[in-house]
């Protein structure tokens, strides 16, 4: 079965460069621009995977971690991992890994593939 | 600025109490002494037949007796004068005192009406002045962090989507890449790597130099991150096939911040590997020393020139010259740390020949200073400060001066204390004359802020010899 990543980023220019970047890896792709519509698409479909950007105009996305307990979430941010786990995002199971922007193409899908087989 | 504390013993025998005390006793003795010996020559002189002995001596008990009751209350009078006006002036010291810790929020109360009054008047606008100017500073250090944050994640966020489209191309993502084309594309991800790393090390100077309150001491066996360190780096090493070396002696449990040691040592051990040859070794030791931990790290690469050796600790230098590594940093990790290793009041230097390799060495107080100094990587006051000495060298010792300069420098001896053991060194093997060598120090001094540092000369014959006496007076 194809699977589902949600792609969170205000930035539209790397919105679209990971949605490339699945798609041509045979993953099915939804973006969402911030943090509320991301909330709003996961309560019609259920992704396999959230790659999410933790700094973003809207509800701040400790918040939006909050409301998501049941669906896979990997961050994607310049900021650091060590500064993440300061801003207390990192505590949550469904948090499954962190990729540091700028992220490496193969070592994005590399990752992805391992975080959603089953 | 110590020793100084207003003590009991102090507020009673402080000299100015002392003295105003003195000084009525004397006043309050004296005058009635002469107003009663003249009261006694009028009586004798006017009714000399009324004296009995009687009269006489109970004159002369009156008299003793006025001159210890006057005596007693102009020494207390005195001694409460004088309390009155020690207690605006322990309020004042006190009040310098906070500042001097960094806290500008005193506020004199003093209502003698009188010059004190002024003096506590004129001392609360300085402070309110010297408080601005101090928030001032700070405002402007952090709106500095702030903007080189900002942009740095403005940077690496713009360099996300341009590095994913270009590893796509290089993967054939948009169909197969002509050989001129995958060139170009390598050329343009090379220096996109480049410019990254740039943005990184922005980010890493910003971090530390808003980072300076959150050294996190706690007690640390540097033996223990020492060789964790080291193992860590092993993996990198290997690549090249060089062996790490480690020497620890044995080192007390100190208290330190564990994380910004090992920064320090993975930044030296990782420059070592890239100047290092392959299988070639790098050694890494620490030892106690006079207080401190010295920790060092010696490869045997290419080494550095003089002129590197100098400047290598400058941000954005890079040793050139040599091929393979003209891309490979940012030349801002010996800037950090340096940063990191001054701001604990340690030093950090290095010692090397060309093509015989490099010796990196810094240290670490024992006791630490919990007061961590300012970080500061790239806009630092030193440059000015180094100008202007080197330009002072210059003056006093020709052009020589210069080269005696970077030598110093090179051993990382510019410190107003080095210096002036530096010149003390000059007067005493007659490089220069005692006059020289004062006016020397006192440029040094006034560079390093000293403002009021002034010598005076004072002449002592001694044996009948006239010789001159110097010393510093602050005024």
């Amino acid at each position: 079965m194809v699977k589902t990543i949600l792609v969170v980023d205000d930035e539209p220019d790397i919105r679209e460069s990971v949605k490339m970047i699945l798609e041509k890896n045979g993953y099915k792709v939804i973006t969402a621009e911030d943090g509320d519509e991301c909330l709003n698409i996961i309560q019609q479909t259920k992704p396999d995977l959230i790659l999410l950007d933790i700094m973003m105009p809207g509800t701040p996305v400790i918040k939006v971690v909050k409301q998501i307990s049941d669906i896979k979430i990997a961050f994607m941010s310049v900021v650091r991992i060590s500064e993440a786990r300061k801003m207390g995002l990192t505590e949550q199971e469904n948090i499954v890994d962190f990729f540091q922007k700028p992220f490496n193409v193969t070592d994005l899908i590399d990752r992805i593939e391992l975080l959603i087989s089953d | 600025m110590d020793g100084k504390k207003f003590n009991l013993k102090n507020l009673f025998l402080s000299k100015l109490s002392r003295k105003i005390t003195i000084l009525f006793l004397i006043v309050g003795i004296i005058v009635p002494l002469f107003a009663v010996y003249y009261f006694y020559i009028i009586i004798i002189n006017v009714a000399p037949e009324t004296l009995t002995s009687e009269t006489v001596m109970l004159l002369r008990n009156s008299v003793i007796l006025i001159v210890i009751i006057v005596t007693i209350n102009a020494g207390v009078i005195g001694f409460l004068f004088s309390k009155s006006i020690i207690k605006s002036l322990k309020k004042l010291y006190n009040a310098t005192k906070e500042i001097e810790k960094g806290n500008f929020d005193v506020h004199l109360e003093i209502f003698t009406r009188d010059e004190i009054q002024e003096l506590a008047d004129a001392f609360n606008q300085t402070v309110s002045t010297l408080a601005k100017i101090h928030e001032e500073g700070k405002e402007i250090d952090y709106a500095k962090n702030e903007f080189l944050s900002i942009t740095s994640h403005e940077l690496r966020n713009t360099m996300t989507p341009m590095k994913a489209q270009l590893q796509m191309l290089e993967e054939n993502y948009f169909g197969k890449l002509s050989n001129k084309q995958k060139e170009s594309i390598m050329i343009i991800t090379r220096n996109a790597d480049r410019l990254d790393k740039i943005i990184a090390d922005f980010l890493e100077v910003s971090r530390i130099e808003t980072a300076r309150l959150k050294f996190n001491f706690r007690e640390t066996d540097i033996a223990k991150v020492i060789k964790e360190i080291v193992q860590f780096m092993d993996g990198f090493a290997k690549e090249k096939n060089i062996k790490l070396e480690l020497n620890i002696e044995k080192l007390p449990m100190i208290i330190a911040d564990p994380d910004r040691v090992s920064q320090v040592l993975r930044n030296l051990i990782n420059n070592a590997i890239k100047f290092s040859n392959e299988r070639s070794k790098i050694e890494i030791s620490a030892k106690l020393k006079n207080n401190q931990i010295l920790f060092s790290v010696k490869d045997y690469g290419c080494g550095l020139t003089p002129d590197d050796q100098i400047r290598i600790f400058e941000p954005f230098y890079q040793v050139e010259g040599t091929n393979h590594h003209r891309h490979d940093g940012t030349g801002l990790g010996l800037a950090i740390c340096r940063g990191i290793v001054e701001s604990q009041k340690g030093k950090i230097w290095v010692e090397s020949k060309p093509e015989a390799g490099s010796k990196f060495y810094f240290t670490l107080p024992l006791c630490p200073v919990r007061e961590i100094e300012p970080i500061k990587v790239l806009f630092s006051q030193k440059g000015v400060i180094e100008k202007k000495i080197r330009e002072e060298f210059q003056t006093y010792l020709g052009p020589l001066g210069i080269g005696e300069f970077k030598e110093l420098k090179g051993k990382n001896l510019i410190t107003k204390d080095d210096l002036f053991q530096y010149i003390d060194f000059l007067i005493k093997n007659y490089i220069l004359s005692q006059d020289q060598g004062l006016n020397f120090k006192n440029k040094i001094g006034k560079i390093f802020g000293d403002e009021n540092l002034q010598y005076l000369k004072k002449k002592n014959e001694f044996k009948g010899i006239v010789h001159e006496d110097y010393y510093l007076k602050k005024i």
